[in-house]
């Protein structure tokens, strides 16, 4: 499934899927594998400006591969290698010159589990930012600060900065993982699976972020949750098999989606 | 359509089916039932149509229940949340036609013995059989997911309007020939309304099968040729 064309409709809350906006991300023809084992077959997506997409499928459709060639996340792994192009600002990532510590401060990414690190609440915010700047320590206190705000989590954390993230529930952690991704600055942020280890209310509370950093950030999300992908993005790629089987805005996916592969998955009824 | 891995899910679905195939039943019978009593001036089987509406309300009022509990349960997308929301839609169209069919009942026991002018009842007769071949297409094409049928029945309703509109010139010069006629011109008048907004709930029917089976409206206004608000005809 190579083409991919893509409507304008307008969403009833007023998010409406703009395709518009310019490109990100441009994947061109990209293949993966593991091993022998291909994984993603001819992928081409576009995945827009300060939209938020959202993969969908069922497990082993190859969508969390995607999202870990965004910030070069399976070079770590020898074995494991992409062909084709994936074109952030007119540069090809899967170049091998490109620096991927680099790519990986413009590319954020969110796992499924929180990550924190065994390290005081302010660390763990400013470990990207000593990693990759030099700033006096005023800036980084800004610059965590305001992380920190926008993650929605300055509030309940400012009075204990320097106690250790490993304290947090499981909602403030996954709240600090995105903290320490957007004080780094980055044009995109992925986010695998972001919600599935947490309660209904740290869902809600990272879902009502998600809307508002979508106004600074292009968003690529892995949910299993289709509702969820249904409510916060703009863009979803239904993948099967290491294909996109359909790619288009949001409402037309899951209120009418043009192929039948598609209307089975999101209503339950794949076999 | 392969079945939902959720097998409970395909149930609830088809239990609302089922509720809106008996409620159309009941909805066709109660039109031809109230047309012969108001013909015939059969009062028992008016009666009999004025007590199925209450069957039809408690049907319309367990579906609506029955949808919202579906959709806070399952969470329908696509396909199925387009055939529980049709469901609503539907079921409420046919609890209108149903009321509007106990209103003929009810007029055919209230005309009992006044004027008669047989050719002003064939009149409506004749609108109310055109109705009830629609109500029964739009019906079957539920059943099926028939688009085509849905629409062959939306473009026909044009001509239940000019029908109603003729009646309603008709009933006009017979209450303008002699004030005596009134009363059983303005029971007509209102039967003749009254089968004319069944096809108008009809019609709306055909347009939410439209959209279930295809996700999209129908993007052309409805036909309409019910002039009998126009100017001139209220000026006659």
């Amino acid at each position: 499934m190579n083409t991919v064309s893509v409507m304008q409709t307008a969403s009833a809350a007023g998010r409406a899927a703009d395709a518009s906006a310019p490109v990100r991300i441009a994947v061109r023809d990209l293949d993966f594998f593991y091993g022998a084992a291909q994984a993603l077959k001819g992928i081409n997506l576009d995945f827009f400006d300060r939209q938020v997409t959202a993969l969908i499928g069922p497990s082993g459709c190859g969508k969390s591969t995607l999202l870990r060639i965004f910030n070069r996340i399976y070079s770590l792994y020898p074995e494991q290698r992409a062909e084709g192009e994936v074109v952030l600002d007119g540069r090809n990532i899967l170049d091998p010159r490109i620096d991927v510590n680099e790519l990986r401060s413009r590319v954020g990414m969110v796992f499924q589990k929180p990550t924190p690190f065994p390290m005081s609440i302010y660390d763990n915010v400013a470990f990207g930012v000593r990693l990759n700047e030099r700033l006096p320590r005023s800036e980084v206190d800004d610059r965590v600060e305001a992380a920190l705000r926008r993650a929605a989590l300055w509030n309940e954390v400012k009075d204990k900065l320097k106690a250790s993230g490993m304290g947090l529930s499981g909602g403030q952690q996954q709240r600090l993982c995105i903290a320490r991704t957007i004080a780094q600055q980055p044009e995109v942020i992925l986010f695998d699976e972001p919600t599935s280890a947490l309660d209904p209310i740290s869902t809600g509370k990272i879902e009502e972020l998600l809307e508002q950093l979508r106004s600074e950030f292009t968003i690529v999300i892995v949910t299993h949750n289709m509702q969820q992908a249904a409510r916060i993005s703009q863009f979803t790629a239904f993948m099967y098999l290491g294909e996109v089987v359909e790619f288009g805005p949001t409402n037309q996916i899951f209120m009418n989606p043009g192929k039948k592969q598609t209307q089975d998955y999101v209503t339950g009824r794949f076999g | 359509m392969p079945d939902h891995i959720v097998s409970s899910f395909d149930q609830d679905l088809e239990k609302l089916r089922r509720t809106i195939a008996e409620m159309g039943g009941i909805a066709e019978k109660m039109l031809a039932d109230s047309i012969t009593a108001l013909v015939r001036r059969d009062a028992s089987l008016a009666q009999a149509v004025i007590a199925s509406d209450q069957r039809l309300d408690v049907l319309q009022r367990d579906l609506e229940e029955f949808a919202i509990l579906t959709i806070a349960r399952r969470q329908p997308l696509a396909i199925d949340l387009r055939e529980t929301i049709s469901a609503i839609r539907i079921a409420s169209d046919l609890e209108r036609i149903g009321d509007l069919a106990k209103n003929i009942g009810k007029r055919a026991l209230a005309v009992g013995g006044q004027f008669e002018h047989q050719k002003v009842v064939l009149g409506v007769q004749t609108m109310s059989e055109r109705v009830s071949g629609q109500l029964k297409d739009v019906l079957d094409a539920y059943t099926t997911h028939d688009t085509q049928t849905a629409i062959g029945v939306w473009e026909r309703d044009g001509a239940t309007d000019a029908l109603y509109t003729s009646l309603f010139r008709e009933l006009l010069t017979y209450m303008m020939e002699d004030p005596r006629n009134i009363t059983f011109c303005t029971h007509m008048l209102f039967c003749a309304k009254n089968v004319e907004r069944i096809g108008d709930h009809t019609t709306n029917i055909a347009e939410t099968i439209h959209y279930l089976v295809t996700g999209q409206t129908i993007a052309a206004d409805r036909p309409k040729n019910d002039r009998s608000t126009a100017p001139a005809d209220a000026a006659s």
